[in-house]
């Protein structure tokens, strides 16, 4: 085990007082809780009961119970309270509540600057992140919160990139984050029968409906990755492409020139035609029809532009 | 043994908390449980058990002489010192905080974030969710540079890495601070061959990042602002063109633009770009469908970049 006496320690001294306001938690609770396995955690629990004040009479040690993989403590000795906070700590909740605030709208933000004084607790301290509030937003996203919250189905006119449609669609939302500075939703798709990805600002109109109306989401693991797989050298030039599609490439490796991608995409169409718009600084290493498919259509585009 | 360590450490602390007076060291080498060996030995590992209690934030106080001790110093650790001690949180707060949390995906911010949650989880106040907040961040990836970063911004140690970009690879910067902007971490500082703030993309340290062996190289310049510096690109619309797109298709763009003229088959659509390379690669994805009229030479651009696929 290469986890050090320091790291133990501080966690022991931890899960004393947190066992002390959740008596009877599971063991396996507080593995997910203290983020370690179960294993250890019950090491640390009998290493916690041997330990206590000068004496070391029974009297003098913590004093708790394990049955049945459940915990409760009984005495605690002198470790009633958690310990205060680390620097890293409190600098890790401020920003992630800056975080917060850069999303919400200003009903909730000042209740959260309330929160992060209380949190600073009148420590003067240099906080070396700094959280950029943006302005991307969408009618649509309190809608969403509250279905993924009340487990509502949508109906959706979506606008697909991928696809160059406009669909609609019945839709069990499942998830909304931003990254590659937009707003992404993931949910069930009724008409793909998969999970999906759908970029928020291209939701065009969005309501509630009844949730019976929607076929349920199949309980098995749905992947968003497709069955054929594509190898792609990426030139530095054309990075971009790698670091907004993070989530598609399977394995990646760089070199001089640039990167070796693999992925399996779930949408073919769409990647070829992103790998257009890329001029040559993508090129498709597999499979080869892939290749051809877009030397025929970039001849087909060249077409258009005879005059030069 | 990490096991024998561990106790002694828990023991140490366990019995400063309790006593309201300070502890000598012969009182507490021969009653806290663990400390065996010669007497240098026990010395030695008590001496290494206060460093190593202080590393994890713990203040040992260290006692004036009790007029009864002589020479020898006491120790004890003050309740009020160790305990955190915070302005009442109200259930609604742990809730926020817990969401708040869940945003860091595996960087490095979250072991710290939700050790800080579990602290406050100890202090007996319940959760409450009243509100939607289903929105988070999802990072590109878990940015491995943050904590050396972070470290060199709090001892003011410049930093040098490679970089991928176009001209200058090699680059030199005392860093101001990372900045969290639309699910990217980027660095600003000042860069020593450009002599001027920039901002780099994290992703885009392509090597280790090392630190200089000196501290408080530089001075963070009071009043700094880093949403001064941020590239302003993105806000205003600077370029206007005319495309041909053909009816039905190409929708997106039809959305962002507007239809100048209708023909049978297409519409000239009038419509604003931002950043070139950005906006051909749009019209290129859009294949035959869509055919740039205007300016000439963006439609030149885009012949050069299909000639580029020599067979």
């Amino acid at each position: 085990m290469s986890e050090s006496a320091l790291d133990r320690t501080a966690r022991a001294l931890d899960l004393i007082p947190y066992l002390l306001e959740h008596q009877g938690i599971s063991i396996t609770e507080l593995a997910t809780v203290f983020g370690v396995t179960e294993k250890q955690i019950n090491e640390d629990l009998i290493l916690i009961h041997m330990c206590g004040l000068p004496g070391y009479t029974p009297l003098e040690l913590i004093e708790m119970y394990y049955e049945d993989g459940f915990v409760t403590v009984s005495d605690p000795q002198s470790l009633k309270r958690p310990r205060k906070m680390t620097r890293s700590e409190v600098a890790a909740m401020l920003v992630s509540l800056d975080m917060m605030k850069s999303l919400q709208d200003t009903q909730l933000v000042a209740e959260i600057e309330g929160l992060q004084n209380k949190i600073r607790n009148g420590l003067q301290m240099e906080i070396p992140y700094v959280v950029i509030s943006d302005t991307l937003t969408s009618p649509f996203v309190k809608v969403i919160e509250v279905a993924i919250m009340k487990s509502q189905a949508l109906a959706i006119e979506y606008l697909s990139g991928s696809k160059d449609e406009r669909s609609l669609r019945n839709i069990a939302p499942l998830e909304l984050y931003v990254a590659n500075s937009q707003i992404y939703l993931v949910a069930w798709c009724e008409k793909s029968g998969a999970d999906r990805t759908f970029r928020v600002d291209r939701i065009l109109a969005c309501s509630v409906i009844e949730q019976g109306s929607l076929i349920p989401r199949p309980k098995r693991n749905q992947s968003m990755v497709g069955d054929n797989q594509v190898v792609l050298v990426v030139d530095h030039a054309a990075r971009s492409f790698v670091e907004e599609n993070q989530n598609i490439i399977q394995s990646i490796e760089q070199n001089e020139r640039g990167y070796s991608a693999v992925l399996y995409p779930v949408d073919e169409e769409w990647l070829i035609r992103t790998i257009i718009g890329y001029g040559n600084k993508i090129r498709v290493e597999w499979p080869p029809a892939m290749a051809e498919s877009i030397q025929v259509r970039v001849e087909a585009i060249s077409q258009i532009y005879l005059d030069i | 043994m990490s096991d024998r360590k561990t106790e002694r450490l828990i023991n140490l602390t366990l019995a400063l908390l309790a006593t309201k007076r300070y502890l000598k060291k012969s009182e507490i080498l021969a009653n806290v449980a663990g400390y065996e060996g010669s007497p240098e030995s026990q010395d030695r590992m008590f001496e290494r058990d206060k460093d190593d209690l202080r590393s994890l934030g713990i203040d040992i106080e260290v006692g004036d002489l009790d007029i009864f001790f002589e020479d020898e110093p006491g120790y004890r650790i003050a309740q009020n010192s160790y305990e955190l001690n915070i302005t009442e949180l109200t259930p609604r707060d742990l809730a926020l905080l817990s969401v708040a949390a869940n945003y860091w995906n595996g960087s490095i911010l979250a072991a710290d974030a939700q050790s800080g949650i579990r602290k406050l989880n100890s202090l007996g106040i319940p959760t409450a969710f009243d509100f939607d907040l289903r929105i988070k961040y999802k990072f590109e990836n878990p940015a491995q540079h943050l904590d050396i970063l972070s470290e060199a911004i709090t001892t003011r140690r410049s930093v040098t890495f490679s970089y991928d970009s176009y001209s200058l690879k090699f680059r030199q910067i005392d860093p101001y601070r990372i900045l969290i902007w639309n699910g990217y971490w980027y660095l600003i500082g000042f860069d020593h061959d450009r002599k001027d703030i920039r901002i780099f993309k994290l992703s885009r340290m392509v090597s280790d990042i090392k630190l200089s062996k000196k501290k408080s190289v530089f001075e963070i310049p009071e009043e700094f602002d880093a949403e001064k510096y941020l590239p302003t690109i993105d806000l205003q619309i600077q370029h206007l063109a005319k495309i041909r797109v053909k009816k039905g298709v190409g929708l997106i763009l039809r959305e962002r633009g507007k239809v100048l003229q209708e023909a049978e088959d297409s519409d000239l659509v009038e419509i604003g770009y931002e950043n070139e390379a950005t906006f051909l690669r749009e019209i290129l994805w859009n294949g035959t469908n869509v055919e740039i009229i205007e300016p000439i030479n963006l439609r030149e651009l885009l012949v050069s970049t299909l000639n580029e696929f020599v067979l």
